[in-house]
């Protein structure tokens, strides 16, 4: 294996004291889609900032293509950034915006016309050269910022929150291009992102945090079948794994939680089934309905039922589910392989 | 009793504006008539361009349009240079004691231009600048007018164009020149509408450290020309008078809209 492409060693930044991030360690292969995923205030952002050089860190390394890059400006980085507000310079047309940097850069103008032509040909922006950011759609500007960033042909491109302020529907489609334009073009992204679907289905590496601290990286699947500590369990995956008192569940007393996937819950007959809940809500979402259950040791326990289902609240429901599709957890939120060695 | 109101808003608006406009009037009358008919208000009398002939043999009139011309232009050129990086640094470059030194240029808000000649004309003679239109535009170019105003359209521009700007490559100098200069532009173009009618305009320091027809600016040359030593022609005075307004005058009339868009852009952001 390689040396990684992106190396960040114990990086820490704090402001006044106050924690911004703090043990950031990362390796990040070339050509890889990572999403730093996680609510907001959890360090995502300053992390992207760090690697940017926008912010420099208090502690720790920061190397890119094997160059210690820890106190170099942005500009010595060879990066490109993408930003939640897209930062299109109103003044500049849209070809003006796109070329800023090769401008800056003092590339020639026959090579930044080819370079402007392919970018804006990626992005499907040609034709609207001559236009000014506000006479643009908020899907045409996202366009634009995108072109801007790889009309340089960096190799890693930062991305902040890039679909943020756009609506459900276009969200889902830029979402596919920037992952297809991302594979074609061989980058390296990381993505921040506070919407676990863009990460989950978007990137090849998920870096979940939380409080300025990782709590856990991986790939997707990872994060969604083998979740690090409860913090992943409730944050991944909709409707979150349902996190259960040991107590209450026969047999693994001896674990401090258990952790269930909804997918893994069964409605059992009356009298057959291992836990008995009582329904408070009905959430209908067209292939199936989930239920949302409550039960004294237990929190955000549903059970996914196919096609439509009205239950009444307060009705009795038993469930039953198979041991293996149980996660533990010991009393600290960690995950543990098996009840017995969470007392351990 | 709103409809009453209304009538009063305007017909006091109107008179107000009658009373402020009517000395030009009376000049523009009195320049293009013979003086007795000028003082005596006859409206059949007969108009003439005579006094433009006097006034314009009476004085180097073309030198007087060339020097202010020019005093404007170097206050303004000087002006912006100045109060571009002053309110660049102190809109968002970041050092020591900032704040403070940031309140002592505001302070000279509150001085008086005129309080300081001496000073300037000491100042002003000791670098060999007396009787020279660097010397007359001088002691206005670090204006903290003009730094304050840099500062304010500096500190609305969004900081992620900043940083963009940054991370494609741009150093200070750049990303000020790139970013800020051209979206501070309705600023800048409100600014030098003050700049240039305020220096036009201005009399007593020219007066003062002008003592040549190759420095003296209009206003002077003008004061000089109406000089009682020369003999009270209100005609003439008057038709002198309109030939040095007129250049500024005329520009905004025509600019008028720009000119008043410009200071509603520059107010909003």
């Amino acid at each position: 294996m390689t040396d990684p492409f992106v190396h960040v060693d114990d990086v820490a930044k704090r402001w006044k004291g106050q924690l911004g991030v703090e043990g950031i360690t990362l390796s990040i292969p070339r050509g890889s889609f990572v999403a730093l995923l996680g609510p907001s205030g959890c360090g995502k952002s300053t992390t992207l900032r760090l690697l940017s050089g926008l912010e420099l860190p208090d502690e720790g390394r920061i190397h890119i293509d094997g160059r210690d890059v820890t106190t170099a400006a942005p500009s010595e980085r060879n990066l490109s950034m993408v930003f939640q507000s897209y930062a299109l310079f109103p003044h500049l047309s849209v070809a003006e915006n796109v070329v800023f940097g090769l401008k800056v850069r003092r590339v020639g103008a026959a090579e930044r016309r080819e370079k402007l032509r392919r970018a804006l040909e990626i992005t499907g922006l040609l034709g609207y050269e001559a236009r000014k950011p506000g006479e643009l759609s908020g899907g045409q500007r996202q366009r634009v910022a995108l072109a801007r960033a790889i009309v340089a042909n960096q190799p890693l491109c930062l991305m902040d929150e890039p679909l943020s302020n756009l609506d459900a529907k276009l969200r889902a489609s830029v979402r596919k291009d920037i992952k297809k334009l991302q594979v074609d073009l061989g980058i390296t992204v990381i993505y921040v992102t506070h919407d676990q679907t863009e990460a989950m289905s978007m990137a090849d590496m998920v870096v979940l945090m939380k409080d300025g601290h990782i709590q856990q990286t991986g790939a997707p699947e990872d994060l969604y079948y083998r979740p690090a500590n409860t913090f992943v369990a409730e944050f991944v995956g909709a409707p979150p794994m349902a996190l259960l008192d040991g107590a209450a569940v026969p047999g693994f007393e001896r674990a401090a939680k258990v952790g269930l996937r909804a997918e893994s819950l069964r409605v059992a007959e009356a009298g057959q089934g291992r836990l008995t809940c009582r329904v408070s809500e009905c959430e209908f979402l067209g292939s199936e309905t989930f239920v949302g259950l409550t039960h004294p040791a237990a929190n955000g326990l549903t059970v996914s039922m196919p096609g439509l289902k009205h239950i009444p609240p307060g009705e009795k429901l038993e469930i039953d589910f198979a041991d293996e599709d149980l996660h533990f957890f010991d009393a600290k939120g960690n995950r543990v392989g098996h009840p017995d060695t969470a007392t351990a | 009793m709103s409809g009453l109101s209304r009538h009063i808003e305007t017909l006091s608006a109107l008179l107000l504006a009658v009373i402020w406009i009517s000395p030009l009037v009376f000049a523009f009358w009195a320049a293009f008539h013979t003086t007795s008919d000028a003082v005596s208000f006859d409206l059949t009398a007969p108009w003439t361009l005579d006094n433009f002939r006097i006034a314009w043999a009476g004085a180097p009139w073309l030198q007087y349009f060339l020097n202010t011309f020019l005093l404007v232009t170097i206050i303004l050129i000087g002006q912006f240079i100045v109060t571009t990086l002053a309110g660049f640094a102190f809109a968002q470059v970041r050092f020591p004691g900032r704040d403070v030194v940031f309140i002592l240029v505001l302070m000279q808000l509150f001085i008086l231009p005129e309080v300081l000649i001496v000073e300037n004309y000491v100042m002003v003679s000791r670098l060999g600048l007396f009787d020279t239109l660097l010397g007359v535009g001088m002691p206005y170019m670090a204006s903290a007018f003009g730094i304050f105003l840099m500062r304010q359209a500096f500190k609305g521009v969004p900081i992620e164009l900043h940083e963009a700007a940054r991370v494609e490559g741009c150093g200070w100098f750049g990303i000020l020149w790139r970013v800020y200069v051209p979206l501070a532009r309705p600023t800048y173009l409100a600014y030098a509408l003050v700049s240039v009618s305020t220096h036009w305009n201005n009399f007593l320091w020219p007066l003062i450290v002008t003592n040549s027809p190759d420095t003296r600016p209009l206003t002077v040359g003008l004061s000089i020309f109406a000089a009682p030593e020369n003999g009270v022609d209100i005609s003439v005075i008057s038709a002198a008078t309109m030939m040095s307004v007129a250049p500024l005058l005329i520009a905004f009339l025509v600019f008028q809209r720009q000119f008043v868009q410009a200071f509603l852009r520059a107010g909003i952001k």
